[in-house]
């Protein structure tokens, strides 16, 4: 884990309460990570493009994105990730929302998701999924921006 | 309600029969009128031609009587001038004849007063006649020839003559006044014979004329309330599609409703149900610390604060986590139902028969705990639908009839399906509990469940079958008696056509 350390989880998510479980979880799996919260889909593409650390300018990172935002789908934040050129469009999006529609867990693949998680209401099941994300980030290969120069 | 649409067919078809039959009633009685006419002008010429006849009659005998008294007379001159027994026997003779020529004259003028005097005074000259003729007869017999002949030249006989051929001749006129009389009766009957006729044919006529222009213009009227008819019952068909897409529309956009509030409220209900564990994870640690408190400083512990540790915050998370779970049911129940309503509807040839036997089957046992009889009554039209969703309007419908059943009785299930049009009406019937009427409509609803809660069950099924009816562009409706079995009615397109306009939206 120590060697991810630089690896920052960039968590969009316009509902607090939803945003305050998955980072206890994720804490409670053991990812120390440093957690960026953004809660509009605005303010959170600003950061990825075009803040100094962020991933657009090569900041490994890995976003949880839900798709219900206020003032944009997440399905347009996802498509713009993923369409972008550079270091962004190899950053790992993980889906985590309450959705849980066929077609549109196909579509989120289709424009390149890489995880698609449904937020249950059992809330043991969800707790159980956020900490196995933790582990699963504590072993996930975020691709290097320098690599890519 | 057709007859409000329809204010271009009001022909009155009474009116209109009662009028013709009143045309009818009319020739025939012109018919009767001429009939009748031409019985009464042939009975008045029949009678007119006895009438002449004995005109004829009275003439010719009043003639004959002339020429015998004229004949008598002559006899008896021979006789009187010549004494030849031949002319006695010849006048005897004539005289013989003469009272049955009389009496014919009588006979035939009897009803007659007027005639019947004339004829008594013609008696009488002829009476007096024969008085004087016998005295001069008688002479000459004797041979007293000249006295006789005195006795000729002396009498009045001439004059007598003349009487009696006046009366004769009045006779005759009166006859004849008579038949002028007759003929001109006879020619007045026959102008009211034509008269009649011509007014029962112009009748005739005019009832033929007016029969026909009615005849004709009701003929037309039909002709063109058949074709609105026709034109109404394409514009029904529009209508009903019309109907159809406006229903299957606002099914669309409450389904699309449902499902965005039934995820919006997820949201929330994620955060109540993670923070309650969050809370319990909580009281845990608490009732922990309680219990360490209690062991080394019970002065610590109050009663309230175990009580508040022990009870009533495992109480109060108990209660939330059992009506949050239950919400969620319920929004998995509406997402369940809206995302029905955005499956793609993939249409096929269904054989109904078997695959209501299917479902039939996948109950068996319940079927066979509950003593109940499923009959599929042929034949059972098929269908040109999605299989998925006829298979679970029917199983939904069929297990609710199982399930309700009036454990009083053995339960009998029945489908049956009727064709009708471009539609086909499918019956499910049941003998079961029933459904009070003031439930019909609420049994569809969302939640809505009626009768004794003695079912598993969260009121969904029904809700769901109403908008799968709806989504293929169907309807169902119930008609049902408390206790009395209840009988759903279900309409679908025999073939399922596509909306005229999606307005499926995408999803958020």
């Amino acid at each position: 884990m120590t060697d991810h350390q630089t690896v920052s989880i960039i968590m969009i998510e316009d509902d607090e309460g939803h945003a305050r479980l998955i980072e206890k979880n994720i804490r409670r799996a053991g990812i120390l990570n440093e957690i960026q919260h953004f809660t509009d889909g605005t303010s959170a593409l600003e950061y990825l493009f075009n803040a100094d650390k962020g991933p657009g300018r090569g900041g490994p990172a890995l976003v949880l994105l839900d798709l219900n935002l206020p003032d944009m789908g997440g399905i347009d934040i996802l498509a713009r990730i993923k369409g972008s050129d550079g270091p962004l469009k190899r950053t790992p999006v993980v889906v985590l929302t309450t959705t849980d529609d066929k077609v549109e867990i196909q579509r989120c693949y289709d424009l390149g998701c890489n995880v698609y998680i449904t937020k249950p209401v059992n809330y043991e099941s969800f707790a159980q999924a956020i900490r196995q994300l933790g582990l699963f980030l504590s072993v996930i290969q975020v691709p290097d921006a320098e690599g890519h120069g | 309600m057709y007859r409000r649409l329809l204010p271009g067919f009001s022909v009155s078809e009474g009116r209109m029969g009662r009028f013709l039959v009143t045309c009818m009633a009319l020739g025939f009685f012109a018919l009767i009128v001429a009939g009748v006419a031409a019985a009464w002008s042939t009975a008045q010429n029949e009678r007119h031609t006895a009438d002449v006849g004995h005109t004829y009659q009275v003439e010719i005998a009043i003639n004959r009587a002339r020429v015998l008294i004229e004949q008598s007379e002559t006899a008896r001159r021979g006789f009187l001038l010549t004494s030849d027994t031949a002319y006695l026997q010849s006048y005897r003779t004539v005289m013989a004849a003469l009272p049955a020529a009389i009496g014919r004259i009588a006979t035939l003028t009897a009803d007659n007063p007027g005639q019947q005097s004339k004829v008594s005074t013609l008696r009488r000259q002829i009476a007096d006649l024969e008085q004087h003729r016998e005295r001069t007869i008688s002479l000459s017999v004797r041979g007293d020839q000249s006295a006789a002949l005195v006795q000729f030249q002396q009498e009045t006989s001439i004059r007598r003559m003349r009487t009696v051929r006046a009366v004769a001749d009045a006779l005759i006129k009166e006859e004849q006044r008579l038949l002028a009389i007759r003929d001109a009766a006879q020619q007045a009957s026959v102008r009211i014979f034509y008269i009649a006729l011509i007014c029962a044919g112009l009748l005739l006529v005019l009832v033929a004329i007016i029969t026909l222009v009615t005849l004709l213009r009701y003929t037309r009227e039909l002709a063109t309330s058949r074709d609105a008819l026709r034109d109404f019952a394409d514009t029904l068909e529009d209508l009903v599609e019309e109907r159809t897409a406006d229903l299957s529309r606002a099914n669309e956009e409450i389904q699309r409703f449902a499902y965005i509030v039934s995820h919006d409220l997820r949201s929330p209900l994620v955060n109540v149900m993670g923070f309650t564990a969050e809370l319990e994870a909580a009281t845990g640690t608490i009732g922990e610390l309680i219990d360490r408190a209690e062991e080394r400083a019970p002065e610590l512990v109050t009663e309230d604060v175990r009580f508040a540790a022990r009870e009533d915050l495992p109480e109060a998370i108990r209660f939330i986590r059992t009506s949050t779970q239950k919400m969620d049911r319920l929004i998995n129940a509406i997402l369940k139902l809206s995302r029905q309503g955005r499956r793609v509807i993939a249409a096929e040839q269904l054989d109904m028969t078997t695959l209501v036997d299917g479902i039939g089957a996948s109950l068996t046992q319940q079927m066979e705990q509950r003593g109940t009889t499923l009959t599929v009554e042929q034949p059972l039209p098929d269908l040109f639908s999605d299989r998925l969703a006829i298979e679970q309007i029917f199983s939904n419908l069929i297990e609710n009839a199982v399930k309700y059943l009036d454990p009083k009785r053995p339960g009998r299930i029945v489908v049956r399906g009727k064709r009708d049009g471009k539609r086909i009406r499918y019956e499910i019937e049941d003998n079961g509990r029933g459904i009070a009427p003031s439930d019909h409509s609420r049994v569809f609803d969302l939640f809505r469940r009626s009768g004794t809660q003695d079912q598993p069950g969260e009121g969904i099924g029904l809700a769901h079958v109403r908008a799968l009816a709806y989504r293929l562009g169907g309807v169902i409706d119930v008609a049902s008696e408390l206790g009395h079995g209840a009988t759903f009615h279900l309409t679908l397109p025999a073939t399922y056509a596509e909306p005229k306009t999606d307005t499926r939206g995408r999803l958020r």
